[in-house]
């Protein structure tokens, strides 16, 4: 059910969006989460293989930048 | 697609009304036949795409191509831009699907379906790299208006009223089209190459041949990390969906927001390559360039196209840093209203999306005052932001990855099996090119032993 709320939107208004917008692009509701999943061992395998990766590669950034002062 | 939301109470509010405004227009397009229809249909949907390309030819990457130029002349990085370019096509368009089919942003949807714990990992990678890159926007547009004798803090004055300006409107539809006027202008490199009168014979021998070849050292490599960061970075996943979903788009305008992914990446494409042209001679006249900056760049060309040229190439880089503080701007404020689930939309008022535009100044004012305390070397951050860039990109990809191949919130509309051996390879090819680059700074004598310098 939807609620026709607020005062600053008129009734012309409300009906345009009930008839414009699917439901889920209603501001009022994405404030439903999404349900979470939980990831395989492989996929966390990949994503904190990653994250090493970036970790060790900024710090040889750092010292790039390090060595070119 | 399985619905996201359940059909529970919602409140209608202004956002949702501009909106629906939005939408009635691309509903009565669609509507009727003809010609004219579709291309006004292409008109109302043309937008994230080209913006999110056009405004990643940003400062950095301008210097990028030109200094690429500079060095190598016409040749192996021609077509290896457009390739680029091939990856940010196959990158962008999933964020174009999964805006449209779960309107929700990316930021929103990494939080929700895999957790805060990695959802703040992802954040930070944004929030360090959007503010590195955005340091580097006022730098070029400092570089830039320095070249007409401009103040610095007035150059960064103009841009940061030229940044509030187009959000006065708090229309998604207003904002989008004043940046898509201003992206216009980054098609200014494109007269400044004809000027320098290209070789077309090498041009198109460099197209069909990949030739002549750069070589194979750690500074081949660094110019080849900071044009692959010159096209592909994570703001551009954050903001290609958040805009979509802040447009309105929906599962009906896919292949229009591809029809603009790529028209986006070939005017961007055609911009970056005429930069390459532009200071192209700077190679032949075997002038060094290594250290320029923007506005350095247009001086040392201004002996070749004369002050003319040289002040277009000057304003075209004025127009890549305005542009791009814009859109990273923005696209740090839409993941910070997803993640704290503030509201978070260029359809707000001011008064109902305080935090949001507060977000969107702060960041760009906070850069741009960095930009002007003396004394800071800020040269090194122009140096290093796109190779940070390539590097927090595949995981990010990942996350994008593992998002649009998820049946649970796309549905149909997961990645085809083509799509996902693309973004494979993409991942693979980033990840190499950053290992590739590590190693050159870690053991350069690797490269010596394979031939290098």
């Amino acid at each position: 059910m939807v609620k026709k709320e607020t005062a600053h939107v008129s009734t012309a208004d409300q009906t345009l969006v009930l008839s414009s917008l699917e439901h889920d692009q209603l501001v009022g509701a994405k404030k439903h989460h999404i349900p979470r999943r939980h990831f395989e061992t492989p996929e966390l395998i990949v994503l904190w293989a990653l994250r090493l990766y970036l970790l060790f590669m900024m710090a040889v950034v750092g010292y790039q930048v390090w060595m070119a002062r | 697609m399985k619905p996201v939301a359940t059909e529970a109470e919602v409140v209608i509010t202004h956002e949702d009304v501009d909106r629906a405004h939005d939408r009635v227009r691309v509903s009565a397009a669609r509507a009727r036949r003809g010609f004219s229809s579709k291309a006004r249909l292409l008109w109302l949907l043309v937008g994230p795409g080209v913006l999110v390309m056009l405004g990643e030819n940003d400062g950095p990457s301008m210097v990028a191509y030109a200094a690429t130029g500079a060095k190598f002349g016409v040749g192996f990085f021609l077509p290896f831009v457009v390739l680029t370019f091939c990856m940010a096509i196959v990158v962008q368009e999933m964020t174009v699907r999964l805006g449209a089919a779960t309107h929700r942003g990316h930021a929103e949807l990494i939080f929700d379906r895999f957790g805060p714990f990695w959802g703040w990992f992802s954040m930070i990678d944004l929030g360090i790299g959007n503010f590195l890159t955005l340091i580097t926007e006022f730098i070029a547009i400092r570089a830039g208006l320095g070249f007409f004798g401009v103040r610095p803090w007035i150059a960064i004055l103009i841009a940061l009223v030229i940044l509030y300006g187009a959000l006065m409107s708090h229309r998604y539809w207003t904002w989008e089209r004043i940046t898509l006027a201003a992206t216009i202008f980054n098609l200014i490199f494109i007269p400044v190459a004809l000027m320098t009168h290209p070789s077309w014979h090498s041009v198109g021998h460099a197209f069909v041949t990949w030739q002549p070849l750069p070589g194979f050292n750690k500074d081949v490599l660094l110019f080849v990390l900071a044009d692959i960061g010159a096209t592909v970075t994570p703001w551009m996943l954050f903001f290609q969906q958040s805009a979509t979903v802040d447009k309105g788009m929906t599962i009906k305008d896919i292949r229009f927001g591809r029809i603009d992914t790529v028209l986006g990446a070939a005017l961007a494409t055609a911009a970056a390559i005429a930069t390459i042209l532009a200071t192209a001679p700077l190679f032949a006249h075997q002038m060094t360039a290594d250290n320029f900056q923007a506005a350095e760049f247009a001086q040392a060309l201004q002996p070749i196209i004369g002050r003319f040229g040289a002040s277009l190439f000057a304003l075209g880089m004025v127009e890549a840093g305005i542009v791009a503080a814009i859109t990273i701007s923005t696209s740090s404020a839409y993941a910070f209203g997803e993640v704290t689930h503030k509201p978070h939309s260029l359809n707000l008022p001011m008064g109902e999306g305080k935090s949001f535009y507060a977000v969107l100044t702060l960041c760009a004012a906070a850069a741009a005052a960095i930009v002007l305390i003396p004394g800071l070397p800020l040269v090194y951050v122009v140096l290093i932001v796109n190779v940070v860039a390539v590097l927090a990109m595949p995981p990010a990809l990942v996350f994008l990855f593992m998002l649009v191949n998820d049946k649970e919130i796309m549905g149909d509309l997961i990645s085809p099996w083509w799509a996902n051996i693309l973004a494979t390879a993409v991942v693979f090819i980033l990840t190499s090119a950053g290992i590739l680059f590590g190693v050159s700074i870690i053991a350069p004598n690797i490269f010596a032993a394979l031939g290098g310098k």
